[in-house]
């Protein structure tokens, strides 16, 4: 299996991935963030578009084609929509995260992002409602529920690229 | 403050531009020709002729296309990427000098025709020979060539004749603003190219300097930032006498090579679409759909020659990219739309009127530019929407030909 890359000047990258006898699928990622999937038959042959897709809902299809789906521990966007605009999901506290070492009440997670920690993972046993004393670790896998922009604000706390700007 | 009317008839501009940019949209065609087709028809010496009320080039308008022109410059460096242009640098140098030879070549011949002096050829070759990046890459999208193999051809030669452009803005400039004779001709290249050299100094040396000034956490700040520096920059080279296009340019390219540049990519790409539309529609506004007539056998005779001389580059471009007698056709094909640089070449030929060029000259090469590109973006953008059977009556006849010369691959 081979992938080609190359730069399309002022539009974005094309990616190019043999997938089978002489098939080929060619996906155009847009510097807007859109990404095109198109099937080619043959090396020369004209492109077929199949769908097109905005940045967040192709790393969503992405995800599940990466089989991330069944592994929840993962914090590979692992979500469940609870209602409209309301997530549950489970983030893994990384090596480096600003927020590891400290306890819930001084992370000031509920301030600072606007999510809250519904439960943490620890060891293959779960401490269901933290309290404000708990202390985060490195290693937890924390199930926390918020809109998905606290969400994105709350996944660089628990990341080890905090310290980055906007 | 402006009177009331003065606001009201900015109002009918922007609302007669969208309406026609919907139109546009919906049939399928580059906005371009019907942004230039609204100013025309709105401005003096249509409706203006058979009703008291028409809409005219105020002052604000004509800074508005100024800014037009300021930003589709400031993209174009904002875009280049020297370093991409350097990794691809044999295949993108092949076809993009094989197109600049044969088009801005053929130009210069189509010009000593039609003219018969070394100045007003020079500005035709260069009208002539730059397609349209904007047209180009926005019908690549809608067609969805883009994921085809004749996407980097193209998009690589739009890169090559951005950078040449860039030189031949200072270059042209310099010949409009210094005089007729050869020496002084010589003299003004002269200073162009230190222009060019204190604009390269600023790319190199400011950009640390940019990415501090850029460096706002509101969205105000930056727009205001980068809008500021750039229409700075343009600004004082126009006073100077050089090309404010250029300017724009360089800044761009220095503000490409900071992190800030997806942003701005993201956050002032309105502000460009927004002004670039009061450009065509200023173009309109200022151009007496009467004098076509007198150019008519220039366009004519231009659209009839350098159809084919974009069909051939392009077609060779593709050949160089490996690519079979189909697909280079329509590399061809998609190449032939000219657009927004040829217009600004037009407006930079007025700049030399009464001086460098007599105004019959200066207005004639202007009419004929406005006409050429309303003809070429129109038959671009059919020529690539039709391909399918173009290519099917070319492609069989080419294949005969070349079978008995040449070997494929």
């Amino acid at each position: 299996m081979t992938v080609y890359e190359s730069d399309l000047p002022g539009v974005g990258k094309k990616f190019e991935i043999e997938i089978g006898d002489e098939e080929r699928l060619v996906i155009v990622t847009h510097n807007t963030g859109k990404r095109e999937v198109f099937l080619k038959t043959s090396e020369g042959a004209d492109s077929e578009k199949l769908f097109e897709l905005p940045d967040r809902l192709a790393r969503t299809v992405g995800t599940i084609l990466e089989g991330a789906y069944f592994q929840p521990v993962q914090s590979e966007q692992v979500e469940t929509m609870l209602a409209e605009g309301t997530f549950l999901e489970w983030y893994n506290v990384e090596d480096g995260s600003e927020i590891a070492g400290h306890t819930l009440a001084d992370a000031r997670v509920r301030e600072r992002t606007g999510v809250s920690v519904a439960a943490i993972e620890r060891a293959g046993s779960v401490v269901p409602s933290p309290q404000a004393d708990t202390v985060i670790e490195v290693g937890d896998t924390l199930v926390v529920i918020g809109s998905q922009e606290d969400l994105n604000e709350f996944d660089v706390l628990v990341s080890n690229d905090a310290g980055t700007p906007e | 403050m402006a009177s009331e009317v003065a606001l009201f008839e900015l109002g009918v501009l922007f609302a007669a531009a969208a309406l026609v940019g919907g139109i546009a949209s919906h049939l399928r065609q580059s906005v371009i020709p019907f942004y230039i087709a609204t100013g025309i028809l709105l401005g003096p010496f249509v409706i203006g002729r058979l009703t008291p009320y028409a809409l005219e080039a105020t002052e604000f308008v004509e800074l508005g296309a100024e800014l037009g022109i300021v930003f589709l410059l400031f993209f174009l460096g904002l875009e280049f990427n020297l370093n991409r242009l350097l990794a691809n640098r044999s295949r993108i140098g092949k076809a993009g000098t094989v197109d600049l030879v044969v088009n801005f070549g053929g130009g210069m011949v189509l010009g000593f025709v039609l003219f018969r002096a070394f100045l007003p050829a020079f500005l035709v070759a260069g009208i002539v020979y730059i397609s349209s990046s904007a047209i180009i890459t926005k019908s690549l999208i809608d067609l969805g060539w883009i994921a085809n193999d004749e996407a980097e051809p193209m998009l690589g030669t739009l890169v090559y004749e951005d950078l040449v452009i860039a030189v031949y803005l200072v270059v042209a400039s310099a010949l409009l603003l210094g005089g007729g004779d050869l020496g002084a001709a010589v003299q003004s290249i002269g200073v162009a190219l230190g222009v060019i050299l204190v604009l390269l100094a600023v790319v190199w040396f400011g950009t640390p300097f940019f990415q501090r000034v850029l460096d706002a956490d509101s969205h105000e700040f930056i727009v205001l930032r980068a809008v500021g520096i750039t229409v700075l920059a343009a600004g004082a080279a126009l006073a100077l006498g050089v090309s404010e296009a250029v300017a724009a340019f360089f800044i761009g390219m220095a503000f490409s090579s900071t992190e800030h540049i997806e942003q701005l990519e993201r956050l002032l790409e309105p502000i460009r679409d927004l002004f670039a539309a009061v450009f065509f529609v200023w173009i309109g506004l200022v151009t007496d759909p009467l004098v076509f007539a007198g150019v008519l056998t220039l366009i004519l005779v231009a659209v009839v020659v350098t159809v084919p001389t974009k069909l051939v580059s392009g077609y060779l471009g593709g050949r160089i990219y490996d690519l079979d007698i189909r697909q280079s056709t329509r590399v061809g094909l998609g190449m032939t739309t000219r657009g927004e640089f040829s217009l600004i070449i037009a407006t930079l030929a007025l700049s030399g009127s009464g001086t460098t060029l007599t105004e019959t000259v200066a207005q004639t090469i202007y009419a004929f530019a406005v006409g050429y590109v309303l003809v070429m973006s129109i038959v671009g953008t059919m020529l690539m929407q039709y391909s399918t059977p173009i290519e099917g009556a070319i492609v069989p006849r080419l294949s005969k030909v070349f079978s008995d010369s040449s070997v494929e691959n």
